[in-house]
């Protein structure tokens, strides 16, 4: 059989965040329950961006690395989202012209919640596996972003709504899949997949979540047992201890993954309380390093804690990743690749920490008023004129004075001059 | 297995979760979140409470309680038939 996995993979983390201990201390949050949640920042997505802009920003860096003749071999593109701009255009159109791919390509965009990266992924593996085309390649772009404005003379600060505000972010993932895996090269049969109909969370109008997050979490948990117990009918020998060097996990906040890892070790190894969270510490932390700075980004989270897993963890020599997806509604799969000191050096080019840590830190003021749905554009909205200047700190003078990531790469917004000229005449948003 | 041994496994791995109530009389009418208990928590004692009674169902089938009690009855109901 082929290898097959993540030949190049790349996270666009946005362009301004929010320090979530800020937004604790001004929403007078319980200093406890905020501590447990374990995050730190997130990435607030601004009125001028959208999955699109998210979407090209992680792929055009991938694609930009290759020549023109592989750049011709990606002959299929998919888009993964719950943040979709169109039922029935698909982004994975939009995308595919701002990246010239080769129009010999398939395109199509897929949903189911926090696990469409994965779908999109494990499609693509098959794809190749296929060998119906052989030497292809296929290039998976999961994009994502909470958008929550207040409703007028509503009440959106509740208990509930406080504490998922601080893990909602915005945040794209591109993953080219080909014969080549030098970043992560999948285990191929090594799949547990479970679904099952659940209501626990949904996007049931195009601006509005709904959910129960209890269920969710027990949802979750039970998805976390069964799919990995399938894994194992699959896979002999598996040992949740000793299989895999790292574990990485759909982060939707850190202190759920602390509990979903420390219900998974006391049932699946007996480990005691100390155990568990030295394994913790060494087996699920470097993936949750970059979660906790972006939030959850929904079809790409399992990826963000790939990428992060990759980048922070000690890979001297090949190691088994084990990744956990869960998207609401639900479906969840455990799975398996492998990541060599040779992967890692060249997915630390992409300088995610870096790309990161030159974001615009929004000030709560600045958030507010984006929260309150200043410059918010509604779905469905045609020929938007987008003000660039909502926020004054964040101009392209500001971005390029930081050498941030648009000037660094040229790519999308830097090299057509502004976004609204995209957007007239090429965008139904 | 009685509702008032089930009860029990409750009230004692609640205990363990949530140190604080160590000396907490617990009543059926009683919230595990109203006690303090994050959705983390009452996983947590659930999953402590269903291996005390060596109970495998998926999680999902439990949810629903809104106090003490009505936890106690779903376990009560969902144990196999003796």
């Amino acid at each position: 059989m082929i290898p097959v996995g993540i030949e190049a993979m790349n996270v666009f983390g946005g362009i301004a965040y929010l320090d979530v201990e800020e937004m604790a201390e001004h929403r007078r949050l319980d200093t406890q329950r905020f501590e447990n949640l374990m995050m730190k920042e997130k990435t607030v997505a601004l009125p001028y961006e959208d999955p699109v802009t998210f979407g090209v920003n992680a792929a055009k860096p991938i694609v930009d690395a290759l020549s023109e003749e592989e750049k011709n071999r990606i002959e299929l593109l998919i888009t993964c989202t719950e943040s979709g701009i169109d039922f029935g255009k698909s982004m994975s159109t939009y995308i595919h012209d701002y990246l010239g791919l080769n129009r010999n390509c398939r395109l199509f965009e897929l949903k189911n919640a926090c696990y469409s990266g994965t779908a999109g992924f494990q499609m693509a593996v098959s794809f190749i596996l296929s060998q119906t085309s052989p030497g292809a390649k296929a290039l998976v772009v999961t994009s994502d972003l909470a958008r929550f404005i207040m409703a007028e003379g509503g009440d959106a600060l509740t208990e509930d709504w406080s504490f998922a505000e601080p893990s909602s972010g915005a945040g794209a993932v591109a993953i080219l899949v080909s014969e080549s895996p030098y970043v992560f090269q999948a285990d191929v049969g090594a799949n547990g997949y479970y679904g099952y109909e659940v209501m626990d969370t949904c996007r049931p109008a195009p601006d509005s979540e709904a959910g129960d997050s209890d269920l969710s979490l027990m949802s979750y948990l039970d998805c976390c047992e069964q799919s990995y117990a399938e894994y194992c009918k699959r896979v002999s020998g598996t040992d949740y201890r000793n299989t895999f060097h790292y574990l990485a996990f759909h982060t939707p906040f850190g202190g759920m993954i602390k509990g979903a890892h420390r219900s998974m070790m006391r049932k699946m190894t007996k480990a005691d309380a100390s155990e568990t969270e030295e394994d913790f510490d060494r087996r699920v932390m470097p993936g949750l390093i970059y979660c906790q700075r972006v939030g959850n980004i929904m079809g790409g989270t399992v990826f963000l804690s790939l990428v992060s897993t990759i980048d922070n963890g000690i890979f001297d020599s090949p190691k088994r990743i084990g990744c956990f997806s869960y998207g609401s509604g639900c479906c969840s799969e455990f799975y398996s690749g492998v990541a060599t000191p040779q992967g890692q050096k060249l997915q630390r080019g992409h300088e995610i920490e870096e790309q990161l840590n030159r974001r615009y830190r929004l000030s709560m003021y600045e958030y507010e008023d984006l929260l309150r749905g200043s410059g918010a554009v509604k779905f469905g909205t045609r020929n938007v004129k987008s003000d660039f200047d909502l926020i004054p700190g964040i101009t392209l003078g500001h971005r390029e004075k930081n050498d941030c990531f648009w000037k660094k790469s040229g790519n999308f917004i830097a090299n057509t001059g502004g976004y609204d000229e995209l957007r007239d005449d090429q965008s139904p948003l | 297995m009685k509702k008032k041994d089930i009860f029990e496994f409750v009230a004692n791995h609640t205990r363990k979760v949530i140190p604080k109530l160590k000396n907490h009389t617990f009543q059926p009418e009683e919230s595990l979140k109203d006690l303090g208990a994050n959705s983390l928590d009452r996983s947590e004692i659930l999953d402590m409470v269903m291996e005390s009674l060596s109970l495998q169902i998926p999680r999902v089938k439990i949810f629903g309680a809104k106090n003490i009690g009505e936890l106690v009855d779903i376990l009560h109901e969902s144990m196999p038939k003796e």
